[in-house]
């Protein structure tokens, strides 16, 4: 029980220090969606697409900030990019991966 | 009272509303099966029930979500029913929230509860009912389980009456409402849902179906075997079968007509009119079987969803989409449901594009020409033939991608949003009911317009323009349209003929109808022991016409069937009409090319 108390502490100190990295490394520290390897789990920071469609059928489908994205798997020719959140899995190409801007977890 | 049946692709809407209703609707394991919306009447009650596409939100952007939106936003409705996958129950919830919006009866109901109990998942309906205002009941729309339930929810179902989250009001734009949504979303679901993490068999299939080095061989092997059942040896016995039968009844009708005394022109409409012209086309009913059995399995197991995952990075460098493979694999078999599918390519421009190219593929009513000039004039190397005009589809269809994606569509940029479902095992009887319905669809046209236009050829075949019965067929009222138009013809057949460029044309009513129409040609014309190509009129083929009219025939304007579904889907006339120009001006020039090559390697 305790040891379990103490990860979720370490965790939460883990994310502040990178919010704070991210803020005062400007844009040096940004780390996109497409960045993230394989298991590589990651919480979305923010996401910006000039198609405001896309923009709305990405949110639609749960990439809203905060939610937190697992790459399971590339295509078998390295694109699209297999997630998963909320318990779904989801493909999407790198290109509009790439417009989301995340926080590595683990 | 009208009830809508809301839900995400792919979260078994209609499987369910098959359920409730009784009626057999299309279900497939791939995202965007329901392309509009159907409605059936409540066993055992008054009850409407409409079944609408499938949507991820209510915020209108895409066809699908307009055709919802505004029968929910409709008095008609009076109630809905939002089905939510149970297996990934935080995204189905976020339509939910929007639907509780709507001052309407809703009933939730978990569907695949099954699955997920399977998996480990616990859920607490009566805590989420809560949470969410409405009832909650679990159920198994594929094993009928449920359903008692779930009617007496909606003959019990009321109106949520407060507002459903306060603070959606004060959000100032569209992206704060969907965070707000999925915070609230993820509350209840910590609230009432326990989720085991597993290894599901999904995810090792996958690591076999889409490994690096497996995924293209796995799908050339399933490909070819699509092909080899179906249309190759296997299917290509049967049809020799089910010919001969025909021939012979053929022969028997003839004979005891002769026998009664029946008049030559009944003996003549009877048996080189109607046996003739509809036999041409039922003796591949077995075949074709074959084929809907085959696509029906990949399009339910979820096979679909995987080879548009696998194959988008090369359909994006063609500025199409990894979904449009969807409709070319359908396309096998009808381009009809092939073009409709398109409609869940995200990208219009990508959409537009594959909707053009999918009669383009040989489908299911080409096979009869195919099978016949192969079979007649390539013997031993028939089956390298046919196979050689799919290769030959899939070339010209990465050709005109590409001039497409130059002068037509410059400035698009695609994108690709695809769900990963589950492996699904396919029901047996939902299998065998689909299939039959597109054979029966193929039998009921053979019966029908098949029929009618046979009679209507045998007609303009029999009598000349000052209707006298009995002249000779080079005097016949068809042989004076066709030699007005065999010019056309000529660069691709060598020769002008009226018999060849009739047939052909009657693509137009259903490709299946040129084999017909060269039966009951060559029936009337002149003595068809040797088969339709061994008879007088068409002797003129050569390998090298043969292969020049096969290559016409299948890139040319499609069906009528077709031609309505594609000017559905492009939206407008004008469109329709670039694009069937299109089509058929590229068949003649690739017709043309074929037998100018055909003749200089001395075909």
């Amino acid at each position: 029980m305790l040891i379990s108390v103490n990860i979720q502490l370490t965790q939460d100190f883990r994310f502040d220090i990178m919010l704070i990295k991210v803020n005062i490394g400007e844009f040096m520290n940004i780390v996109h969606l497409s960045d993230l390897k394989k298991g590589q789990r990651a919480k979305v920071v923010s996401l910006y697409n000039d198609n405001a469609e896309l923009k709305q059928r990405l949110l639609d489908m749960g990439i809203a900030k905060g939610v937190v994205i697992k790459v399971k798997k590339t295509a078998p020719f390295g694109d699209p990019v297999n997630i998963e959140l909320r318990g779904y899995q989801l493909c999407l190409r790198k290109k509009d991966l790439s417009q989301i801007d995340i926080e590595v977890i683990e | 009272m009208k009830i809508a049946l809301v839900g995400n692709q792919n979260s078994g809407k209609t499987t369910l509303f098959n359920r409730l209703t009784g009626l057999n609707q299309k279900v497939g394991n791939w995202a965007g099966v329901t392309i509009e919306k159907k409605s059936g009447t409540l066993k055992g009650s008054q009850h409407e029930i409409v079944d609408t596409p499938g949507v991820y939100s209510l915020n209108a952007y895409t066809l699908e979500e307009q055709v919802t939106h505004s029968f929910i936003e409709s008095n008609e409705c009076e109630m809905i029913i939002n089905i939510v996958d149970a297996t990934s129950i935080e995204r189905g919830l976020y339509l939910t929230t929007q639907l509780l919006e709507h001052n309407k009866k809703v009933v939730v109901a978990l569907n695949m509860a099954d699955i997920a109990a399977k998996r480990g998942t616990e859920i607490d309906c009566e805590k989420l009912s809560n949470s969410l205002g409405v009832s909650v009941v679990k159920i198994s729309a594929y094993k009928n389980i449920g359903m008692k339930e779930l009617l007496m929810a909606i003959e019990n179902a009321e109106i949520r009456s407060e507002q459903f989250i306060d603070c959606i009001r004060e959000a100032k734009d569209n992206e704060e409402v969907a965070v707000i949504r999925y915070d609230f979303i993820e509350k209840i679901v910590e609230e009432s849902i326990k989720v085991k993490k597993t290894i599901t068999i999904t995810e090792k299939i996958d690591k076999v179906i889409l490994n690096r080095w497996l995924a293209l061989p796995i799908f050339a092997v399933i490909m070819f075997l699509v092909y080899f059942l179906s249309v190759g040896i296997v299917g290509g016995l049967t049809v020799d079968l089910v010919g001969g039968l025909f021939e012979s009844a053929g022969a028997g009708l003839s004979n005891w007509l002769i026998s009664i005394g029946a008049s030559g022109w009944t003996v003549s409409l009877l048996v080189d009119g109607i046996l003739a012209g509809v036999g041409a086309v039922l003796a591949f009913v077995p075949q074709l079987i074959i084929l809907f059995l085959l696509i029906t399995l990949l399009e339910t197991t979820g096979y679909m969803s995987r080879i548009a995952f696998t194959f988008d990075i090369l359909f994006k460098k063609l500025g199409l989409s990894g979904k449009s493979l969807i409709p070319f694999i359908i396309g096998i078999g009808c381009s009809v449901p092939a073009i409709m599918s398109t409609r869940t390519i995200e990208n219009k421009d990508e959409r537009i594009r594959t909707v053009v190219m999918t009669p383009f593929v040989p489908c299911s009513a080409k096979l009869p020409i195919i099978a016949l000039f192969s079979g007649f004039f390539f013997g031993n190397n028939a089956g390298l033939v046919s196979a050689s005009l799919y290769f030959f589809s899939i070339i010209v269809i990465i050709i005109s991608a590409l001039l497409m994606k130059k002068f037509v569509f410059k400035n698009s940029s695609g994108t690709f949003i695809s769900e990963l479902p589950d492996y699904k095992m396919p029901s047996f009887s939902y299998v065998l009911k689909e299939v039959w319905d597109k054979v029966f669809a193929f039998i009921k046209k053979a019966g029908t317009i098949i029929l009618l236009s046979s009679v209507v050829i045998w007609f303009l075949l029999s009598f000349s323009i000052k209707f006298e019965y009995g002249v000779d067929i080079q005097d016949s009222m068809l042989a004076l349209i066709g030699k007005g138009l065999s010019w056309l013809f000529y660069p691709m057949l060598g020769t002008f003929s009226w018999e060849a460029t009739v047939s052909a044309i009657q693509g137009l009513v259903a490709k299946e109808q040129v084999v017909s129409s060269m039966a009951i040609i060559a029936g009337l014309g002149s003595d068809m022991t040797e088969g339709i190509l061994g008879s007088g009129v068409f002797a003129f083929f050569t390998s090298a016409s043969a292969y020049a009219f096969m290559v016409f025939n299948l890139f040319s304007s499609p069906c009528f069937g077709a031609i309505a579904a594609m000017k559905k889907e492009l939206g407008s006339t004008r469109k329709l009409l670039l694009a069937v120009t299109f089509q058929t001006t590229l068949a003649l020039i690739l017709s043309y090319i074929v037998y100018g090559v055909g003749l200089l390697i001395g075909g």
